[in-house]
């Protein structure tokens, strides 16, 4: 089934994309470039074989230890139970709201770096990178020293008298929340990087020749130029945060429990691989919907930001 | 004052974003097994354990094997499906390019899920060499961005000069093409050297416990007891992605690779 929806979803893309595009075929084009053997193999038994199995499982029957074959919709018929409605709903209130956050900081952030001078710029982006890429165990590690109780905000409270006794400030909602947005940013930076280069320096500037304020032209200017690049950006990094799995078991409490914590302990935990394949499908076909809109978005975007 | 604004909004983020990890380079530094900071005495004598002690020295070949595999193989990969799409612009070489770009774009769990059933299935579960080809897919996307941006970089006329000289499809490759798209995959293959000696979930689905990489053990040793070894790891990983990334922006073009548009095209 998903198969059939990844191949439509490729073909729209693509054709959408480009004029210059001739179909002479698979196997013609194939001809045309032998080495392609050497990557489609690669995708096809890496990538496309594990997912066709992993759609062909969350219709098996499970068994008392493992699964056989079969033909069922027993596992998604669970989406309607508690267990997963809750922990979905809690997985998209941290994703909207931490990539909310995000963006809240990431917008102006990357507008001002994308103004400075290009030795700036550079170091600033080294920065970016370097945030990003750390492991999320590293980061929600660090985080955890920072409101720890020993080491972090909580015992330079003490210090200061303004609470008796300092108690660590995680594991908890918010710290969860923190982490998620800490872990935002620089992806927010990296995704809203392009689109403030790409923006005309003439019209803010023509806006402030005008009378309008800095502030203001940010605000009537820069923000709706950047309609649809935010909303794309926001798509994004909602999928990016229901992702998340080592921030919430280090910093969140057992119900602040996210949708790849449910796969991997359905999975590992309790060995009811089905389920779990189930969930991940479910999750894979609302990602790709999600990314194919962003792509979309971002189409239109190009052509308002250069007209 | 709106000067004033913008220099203290900068400095914040750029404070909120340091501050964990130069907190954690001071816990590093305790001289107890303790996690306090500022540090309780200095010593630097849980780096060397890194290399020392047998689960941490274990992990940590692990990791480097992964990576260094993992991005020559996505590298390996990358580079024939741009050069198809540039060369052939056919709709089957578009298609790979998309089909290379939707793994990055999934959540990792899923691509870790799909890969152990795929394995266990195989029955051939916890090996090294699962994870070098789990990230090896899994992060096939950025070399192909930037080999593609490499590409489209150059310019026609010099291969129209090139053929007028003679040179034949292959020289061209050899000769032209692949010198000038070599930066961009040495970057390519740094960013996936980095992101997968950082990568957790795919690792610990595909390790089971017999295969352990850093992260996938910087958890577990977080959960059964601290200790600023941690500390000292977390202080490596920072320090490879500051280099790393450095060394990229020292000598490529940083701004290009991330899609900023510079005026002069």
């Amino acid at each position: 089934m998903s198969d059939a929806t990844e191949n439509t979803t490729v073909a729209s893309v693509a054709t959408e994309d480009d004029e210059l595009v001739t179909k002479p075929g698979i196997l013609g084009s194939i001809k045309r470039f032998p080495f392609s053997i050497y990557p489609t193999l690669m995708l096809g038994i890496f990538f496309f074989i594990p997912f066709a199995i992993m759609i062909a499982i969350s219709f098996a029957h499970r068994t008392t230890s493992t699964y056989e074959v079969g033909f069922e919709f027993t596992h998604y018929a669970r989406f309607f139970s508690p267990l997963f409605t809750t922990h979905v709903w809690v997985s998209v209130q941290f994703a909207a709201l931490a990539s909310l956050f995000a963006l809240v900081v990431a917008v102006p952030f990357t507008f001002f770096i994308s103004r400075f001078r290009r030795k700036s710029q550079v170091v600033s982006l080294v920065f970016v990178l370097c945030v990003l890429t750390l492991s999320e165990v590293i980061v929600a590690y660090s985080l955890s020293v920072v409101l720890g109780r020993q080491s972090g905000l909580p015992s330079l409270m003490e210090a200061f008298g303004f609470v008796d006794r300092a108690k660590s400030w995680y594991p908890s909602y918010g710290a969860n929340l923190f982490g998620l947005s800490y872990f935002n940013i620089p992806f927010a930076v990296l995704i809203l990087y392009p689109a403030c280069t790409r923006l005309d320096r003439e019209l803010t500037e023509a806006a402030q020749t005008l009378g309008a304020s800095p502030v203001r032209t940010f605000f009537t200017i820069v923000l709706p130029m950047l309609e649809k690049t935010l909303l794309a950006a926001f798509i994004l990094l909602f999928v990016f945060t229901m992702g998340a799995f080592v921030t919430p078991i280090w910093l969140g409490r057992p119900e602040d429990t996210m949708m790849a914590q449910l796969i991997a302990d359905q999975a590992l935990g309790r060995g009811n691989v089905p389920f779990a394949a189930a969930l991940a499908v479910f999750f894979m076909l609302v990602t790709l919907a999600l990314s194919l809109l962003t792509v979309w978005l971002r189409r239109s975007d190009k052509t308002g930001v250069a007209s | 004052m709106i000067k004033i604004a913008k220099i203290a909004f900068l400095t914040t983020v750029f404070t909120i974003f340091t501050a964990p990890l130069l907190i954690v380079a001071g816990v590093s530094l305790n001289e107890k097994k303790r996690m306090f900071f500022p540090p309780d005495g200095l010593s630097l004598r849980w780096y060397p354990e890194i290399f020392e002690e047998a689960k941490w020295a274990g992990a940590l070949t692990n990791s480097v094997t992964i990576a260094v595999c993992a991005g020559l193989l996505a590298v390996s990969i990358a580079l024939p499906i741009a050069y198809f799409l540039w060369r052939h612009r056919v709709f089957y070489a578009k298609a790979l390019f998309v089909l290379g770009l939707v793994p990055f774009a999934l959540p990792p769990v899923i691509t870790a899920l799909g890969m152990l059933i795929f394995w266990s299935q195989a029955g051939y579960v916890g090996k090294l060499e699962n994870i070098i080809l789990a990230h090896g897919v899994f992060l096939v996307t950025l070399p192909l961005v930037m080999i593609s941006l490499g590409l489209e970089s150059i310019d026609e006329e010099l291969l129209e000069a090139a053929r007028t000289m003679g040179a034949d499809g292959r020289k061209l490759f050899t000769s032209v093409i692949f010198p000038m798209v070599l930066p961009y995959m040495i970057a390519g293959y740094a960013f996936v050297l980095v992101l997968s000696m950082n990568e957790y979930i795919i690792s610990f689905f595909l390790g089971q416990h017999v295969t352990i990489t850093l992260p996938v053990q910087v958890l577990s040793s977080l959960r059964s007891g601290y200790t600023p070894v941690i500390a000292a790891v977390a202080v490596m990983f920072i320090l490879l992605a500051v280099v790393i990334f450095s060394l990229i922006a020292r000598f490529s073009d940083l701004p290009k690779l991330l899609g900023a548009w510079s005026p002069k095209e």
